[in-house]
């Protein structure tokens, strides 16, 4: 027979309480796929908003929002919750993502056209917003009335128009010295108006 | 302008500082981002400023509506799951929740007659870290494994791509066994019952029982575990009411994390025990238990 020996129980893996995202992207670098499942339900509307404000074209965002959340999956284990939170971080992958893909192919060439003809202003469609989308936007376009036309501008077509700093450039008629420094001083205004510190 | 440099780090000027808002705004071209992340490497103050602005670019993110997407893209993203590979860590996490997390990285695995792996190291991410922490990690399964080359490629892959995959529980010859611990590894850790219990061997190791009661199956986990004779092995048992039944044997190298799935089928409340018995295992216990654990 053999003798029992004590044995410290830890069921800390699973909580009851909802798992905030940073939670969720710890669980999604072990493989758990239902983690994954819910950090994408939080998600990917979000994401699914951003891509889709710089491609335009619904498909091919979706496309690419599936690129974008396999690669959430892929380098999951690559997240430092001390460097940033998670909406953080996938927004970034998310923005960069969309931004290649608009490099990479004759997509970006079609949508220019379009890019061209819409009010650069932050563009707001009310649908399925939340309180808490609202509020983010009214704070944003609050900070970005206080940048200089030329910064605001600048801004707007480098991050929502997915736009080189070159071809901000070519479209704004301005050297390419006065972009660098316009992007650089409008971003670090939007920081302080927004109050973001690292 | 010149250029849309591919793979090259362009020379950003004497500047390179001014770059920082066209950067966090994704609109540099690869050669341009390259060079303004090496001025990066150079300067605190400039890794500052980046990460504000890079947190700024996301506020403007946030502020775009969001977008509900289709159910068939959630549906056809899950289903790539199963054969989408996972990245291991860069380096041993500094607090260990869970794990797999724990498992892949031991900050003591020791190759010797090697560089000592740099997974330790807790310096900025860089391609280059990343490439070492991969070989870290290999390294580290070949010391569980303790078996050739062409099984630890295997095993590696296997931790990282088939969570949910098919695991084949039984007729393992050797070259499949390694993989088939680790995708067994895998299907603990990513079940949504996956638990766990840990206590010290009689020597002071700390042991850890994983689990998953849906899926059958456990593994235990011994950090630092003795190396043996060449003649004696470790072997697990389910011990019940009725004796103890085998659940398989397995060796150690005495530093970092040795692992084994156990063999069989786990059910709710199996007192999960290791023995130390002649090599090949026995049918039954001949020593007193160095740790026993129960599922619950």
């Amino acid at each position: 027979m053999l003798g029992l020996m004590t044995a410290d129980f830890d069921f800390d893996l699973e909580s009851t309480a909802p798992a905030s995202k940073e939670v969720l992207l710890g669980r999604v670098a072990q493989g758990n796929e239902t983690a994954f499942g819910d950090l994408y339900d939080q998600m990917a509307p979000r994401v699914l908003g951003l891509v889709k404000r710089l491609l335009i074209d619904h498909a091919q965002s979706e496309e690419v929002t599936q690129e974008i959340f396999l690669e959430i999956w892929q380098s999951a284990s690559r997240y430092e919750a001390q460097r940033g939170g998670a909406s953080t971080w996938i927004l970034t992958m998310a923005h960069r993502r969309a931004v290649d893909r608009i490099r990479s192919s004759q997509a970006g060439r079609d949508r220019d056209t379009k890019i061209g003809i819409r009010d650069l202003a932050v563009e707001y469609d009310n649908v399925s917003e939340t309180v808490e989308t609202r509020i983010e936007h009214e704070r944003v376009e609050k900070a970005m009335s206080r940048l200089t036309e030329l910064q605001r501008q600048a801004i707007s077509l480098a991050y929502y128009g997915g736009l080189s700093h070159s071809e901000v450039a070519e479209r704004l008629h301005i050297p390419l010295g006065t972009v660098k420094t316009r992007l650089r001083d409008g971003m670090i205004r939007l920081r302080d108006e927004l109050g973001v510190a690292a | 302008m010149t250029g849309t440099g591919n793979n090259r780090v362009d020379n950003v000027g004497e500047n390179p500082g001014e770059m920082s808002g066209a950067y966090a705004l994704h609109a540099l071209n690869p050669g341009e981002a390259a060079g303004y992340e090496a001025h990066l490497a150079e300067s605190e103050q400039a890794r500052i400023e980046a990460a504000e602005l890079s947190d700024t670019a996301v506020a403007l993110g946030l502020a775009t509506a969001p977008v509900q997407p289709s159910a068939a893209l959630k549906a056809s993203l899950m289903a790539r799951l199963a054969t989408t590979p996972q990245l291991p860590p860069l380096r041993a996490p500094t607090v260990a929740p869970a794990v797999v997390r724990a498992v892949p990285v031991p900050p003591d695995v020791v190759e010797p007659a090697a560089e000592r792996p740099a997974e330790a190291s807790a310096g900025p991410v860089t391609p280059v870290a990343a490439s070492s922490g991969g070989t870290a990690s290999e390294r580290a399964r070949r010391r569980w494994f303790r078996g050739p080359v062409s099984m630890l490629v295997a095993a590696a892959a296997a931790v990282a791509l088939f969570v949910g995959g098919a695991f084949a529980g039984q007729a393992f010859n050797s070259d499949q066994f390694p993989q088939q611990q680790a995708a067994g590894l895998a299907q603990i850790n990513s079940a949504p019952d996956s638990k766990r219990a840990s206590t010290t061997t009689s020597d002071g190791h700390k042991a850890t029982l994983v689990w998953s009661t849906e899926r059958k199956l456990s593994a235990l986990l011994v950090d630092d575990l003795p190396e043996l004779p060449s003649d004696k092995d470790y072997q697990l048992w389910y011990i019940g009411g009725t004796g103890a039944v085998s659940a398989g044997t397995f060796d150690s190298s005495g530093t970092g994390t040795v692992w084994r799935v156990l063999d069989g089928s786990i059910t709710v409340g199996d007192l999960i025990g290791v023995t130390v018995e002649p090599k090949g295992g026995s049918k039954q216990p001949t020593t007193d238990p160095i740790v026993a654990i129960q599922s619950s």
